[in-house]
């Protein structure tokens, strides 16, 4: 089946963000296709680069990272959510003329278009927050 | 069309009271993150329409200290039934 | 995008009250988005959400936007009715002359009926 997942929540701050990434892996180890992550809301810190995880604890924006890229997952991070807390890429940073850049490369920026386009081409669409 | 409705916060937020209040026939329900303490709460739980199935997701009760204490009305089941349920039900609807 | 020629029924429940979390600004963005790409959208207010439909707002002592004009203006995207839960207005001693122009009080079982008749539900 064709899933989206739309995550609310930050890491750390609920366990949301982890059980959405468990679900996700889960999807993939049966064979699901994953059309879609939209992260929203406080849900943009998953697609963080610049985040220090100390080692005895689960690195989750890394493992989004790897699961994303590695199974060439479309991301995307809300526009508006993402901006406002400091999740940019280069063209935003270049654009507001900003020193840094800490969206992953493996998500994209873009804009709620993408959750509705979401909810119509995905047999399931399933939040967590 | 059938919904699988997923309770992940504690009893204090109410949100099995709010579900309950629109359960359809072969609607179930899945108690995971903070919503397995409903489980020990089992006293409070609202009326659910006869044959709901309530499941809870065992990696949240075995962190939480819940397994040995899993109320009967509760089936444990793991990620894997989790995207199984999804696929049985026609959508999840997520009471965040 | 592949939106133009699908229209998909999409239930809000928005079951939190506004300013003290992002939830009520996240689920209205939601709407507009669905509205904006023609999408069917029911928007449903329940339990502490229906503080977001209370009329007189006025949001600027704490510099932010008032939510119930955003949602009073709705209207311009398509979205006419705030469907507001009964039970909920009643347990909070609310009474419909206290909220917009625009809600219409629903029971339990027309929730229901949207519930299940759409393909995508946000609760926020």
């Amino acid at each position: 089946m064709k899933f989206s997942l739309v995550v609310y929540s930050a890491p750390y701050s609920s366990q949301s963000a982890a059980t959405a990434l468990h679900f996700a892996q889960q999807l993939l180890i049966q064979g699901h296709e994953i059309y879609r992550l939209f992260f929203f809301g406080d849900g943009v810190h998953n697609a963080s680069k610049l985040a220090v995880v100390s080692q005895d604890e689960t690195h989750i924006q890394q493992q989004w990272d790897s699961l994303i890229a590695e199974n060439n997952i479309d991301s995307v991070v809300c526009v508006s959510s993402a901006l406002k807390r400091g999740i940019i890429n280069l063209e935003e940073s270049n654009r507001h003329d900003l020193e840094s850049i800490s969206l992953s490369d493996s998500s994209e920026i873009a804009g709620l278009g993408q959750l509705i386009d979401a909810s119509i081409n995905s047999d399931r669409l399933v939040n967590f927050g | 069309m059938t919904s699988l409705h997923t309770i992940t916060k504690p009893p204090s937020a109410a949100a099995l009271q709010s579900c309950a209040k629109f359960l359809s026939e072969g609607d179930s329900i899945l108690l995971l993150e903070d919503g397995v303490y409903y489980s020990a709460d089992a006293n409070n739980w609202p009326a659910l329409p006869l044959g709901t199935k309530v499941y809870g997701l065992k990696e949240d009760f075995v962190a939480r200290g819940l397994s040995k204490i899993v109320d009967r009305q509760v089936e444990l089941v793991d990620y894997a039934r989790f995207v199984q349920l999804s696929c049985e039900h026609d959508k999840v609807v997520s009471w965040l | 995008m592949n939106t133009t020629n699908s229209n998909t029924e999409i239930t809000l429940l928005a079951r939190s009250a506004p300013y003290g979390s992002g939830a009520a600004k996240l689920c209205l963005d939601v709407s507009i988005a669905a509205a904006v790409f023609e999408q069917t959208v029911n928007y449903v207010f329940l339990d502490d959400g229906i503080y977001q439909v209370l009329d007189e707002q006025d949001a600027s002592p704490i510099n932010s936007k008032s939510l119930g004009k955003t949602l009073e203006a709705l209207g311009l995207y398509g979205i006419e009715k705030l469907y507001v839960d009964e039970d909920s207005l009643r347990k909070r001693n609310l009474s419909t002359d206290q909220l917009l122009p625009q809600v219409e009080l629903v029971n339990a079982d027309a929730i229901k009926k949207f519930i299940n008749q759409s393909k995508f539900v946000l609760t926020l």
